[in-house]
């Protein structure tokens, strides 16, 4: 049950990286590998606003979303808009993005672990041996909230048609009367929010660094992948086991194996069914 | 005149698709191209709707110069293209298609009207609205295709081989389906391998061939040209 629950806590945070991540992909066809420094940024948002300014931390967290996004359509104006015709390239240059704002983080706060203290110590206790800190039921919470508010915004209104319809055929779209750059840029705001809301959420129940990226980046490409590169329920869905899978196995045997696992399972996914446990050649 | 191209020149690369193009397009009327695979008939709808860009000439559409704009500026002036191959999205529902069509439209009761008459002019739409569009059938998505096209309420159609891959009752009901827009007084340029359907559906044609024009005329005229009936209708 506690291991379920840790679980529950791991896939919250993941899907919400992974999702942003599908979304992007989706849309303009480029993998952004600065992905992982979205969540990174959005933890430090945290670091500078409530750890040194105490500033209330709900509204701290949707600074974080909002300062995230707009980092987000930073990249697509000065990136994958210049190389919109060679994902490639985009690719390389988010490798370069990412390095920067390392670079940066690191010059601002230093290299050392940030302690953000925690906003509540309650702690729910659900039985003798199942305890769930509110902190992290929190962290589930926003996770549920936003990807609800995703899948609504995608279902129910105009720009979400026109992002799906531009994901699904971009050319078709453009005969709509959309334009696909406006959605590139809802699309890249939307992604990095997702990250950034992750980071923030979550910057309190972890050590924050400029290197978190990278852990959290290797797992959602492994979820994407074993989810299907293009779908945005395989991707929640690949997060949750993931998350599940790799808990247990921490929990039980060793945090090491687990990443072997993880690693292991993405690769037989790949020999088994290239287009990913819920891929077709579906998009968004 | 609604449309008008002057002199168009494409290019991919350093292969040249089509080589001075001039053709006109009058109101309420039914123009068809006619050639064979390759002739550049798809690239003329194409450049007409600015997927692809002129090396040089120009667009006219309504008195206004539209070759230098954005495809989806293109759409608000009134230009609807039914692409090849039906490009439906495949995910999205029926509905959904259809609403897309209406993307840039404002008008939120003209529109619901419309996607009802829509289903009353395909019924077979309506009964699997909510179905994803890639359940239907070939003839089911042409019909998705052009009833999208016609939710932007269009002056317009641009047509890319509406009767490709369909079996010839199904090709029928598109015949149907292209008399109907024309008497709602839609101007449709239509793009067909099918020489035969088109000229009996269109008051004027062209002839494509290595991306130029060879022939031209009323297109009674054209069905009875000697020249035509041998290369493209088969008599």
């Amino acid at each position: 049950m506690q291991t379920g629950l840790n679980a529950l806590f791991a896939a919250a945070y993941l899907s919400l990286v992974a999702v942003g991540l599908v979304l992007i992909f989706g849309v303009m066809g480029v993998i952004n590998f600065a992905h992982g420094e979205l969540f990174m940024l959005g933890a430090y948002v945290v670091v500078a606003l409530y750890t040194n300014l105490q500033m209330p931390f709900v509204l701290v967290v949707a600074i974080g979303l909002i300062f995230v996004g707009l980092v987000g359509i930073l990249m697509e104006f000065t990136m994958f808009h210049p190389l919109r015709d060679n994902p490639l390239g985009g690719l390389v240059a988010s490798i370069g993005f990412l390095m920067v704002i390392q670079a940066s983080i690191t010059i601002g706060f230093g290299v050392r672990m940030e302690h953000v203290p925690p906003v509540t110590q309650d702690v729910i206790i659900l039985s003798e041996k199942v305890r769930l800190p509110v902190q992290r039921l929190f962290v589930i919470l926003s996770a549920f909230v936003c990807l609800t508010a995703l899948w609504l915004f995608l279902k129910k209104t105009k720009f979400g048609w026109a992002l799906r319809a531009s994901a699904q055929d971009p050319e078709a779209a453009m005969l709509q009367g959309i334009s696909t750059r406006t959605v590139s840029i809802i699309a890249m705001f939307i992604g990095a929010a997702l990250a950034g809301v992750a980071g923030s959420v979550t910057a309190p129940v972890i050590s924050v660094s400029p290197v978190i990226g990278h852990s959290v980046i290797v797992s959602a490409f492994i979820v994407i992948i074993v989810g299907g590169i293009g779908s945005l329920e395989g991707a929640v869905l690949a997060s949750v086991t993931y998350a599940f899978i790799h808990t247990v196995i921490t929990t039980f045997i060793d945090g090491v194996i687990a990443d072997i696992v993880g690693l292991s399972l993405m690769l037989l996914v790949l020999i088994i069914k290239p287009t990913g446990m819920f891929g077709t050649q579906d998009r968004v | 005149m609604l449309l008008e191209l002057k002199d168009l020149i494409v290019s991919y690369g350093p292969v040249q698709v089509l080589r001075n193009i001039s053709m006109q397009v009058r109101k309420a009327q039914v123009v068809t191209i006619i050639g064979a695979n390759g002739a550049g008939k798809s690239t003329t709808l194409r450049s007409i709707s600015g997927l692809v860009n002129l090396k040089s000439g120009s667009i006219h559409f309504d008195g206004q110069r539209i070759n230098d704009l954005p495809a989806n500026k293109i759409v608000s002036m009134g230009i609807s293209h039914v692409p090849e191959g039906r490009r439906i999205f495949p995910d999205m529902t029926v509905e959904e298609n259809l609403r897309t069509g209406a993307f840039l439209r404002k008008d939120k009761t003209e529109v619901e009207k419309n996607l009802k008459d829509i289903f009353n002019q395909f019924p077979i739409l309506r009964n699997r609205r909510s179905k994803n569009a890639k359940t239907l059938s070939g003839g089911e998505q042409q019909m998705l295709a052009i009833g999208r096209a016609l939710m932007a309420k269009p002056k317009m159609l641009l047509m890319d081989e509406p009767s490709m891959g369909l079996a010839p009752v199904i090709v029928d009901e598109i015949r149907k389906i292209i008399e109907q827009i024309r008497e709602n007084g839609v101007t449709i340029l239509l793009v067909e391998q099918n020489a035969e359907l088109a000229l009996n559906l269109a008051n004027y044609a062209y002839v494509l061939e290595n991306g130029q024009i060879v022939l031209e005329g009323p297109a009674e005229e054209l069905h009875d040209n000697e020249q035509v009936k041998a290369a493209y209708l088969g008599i």
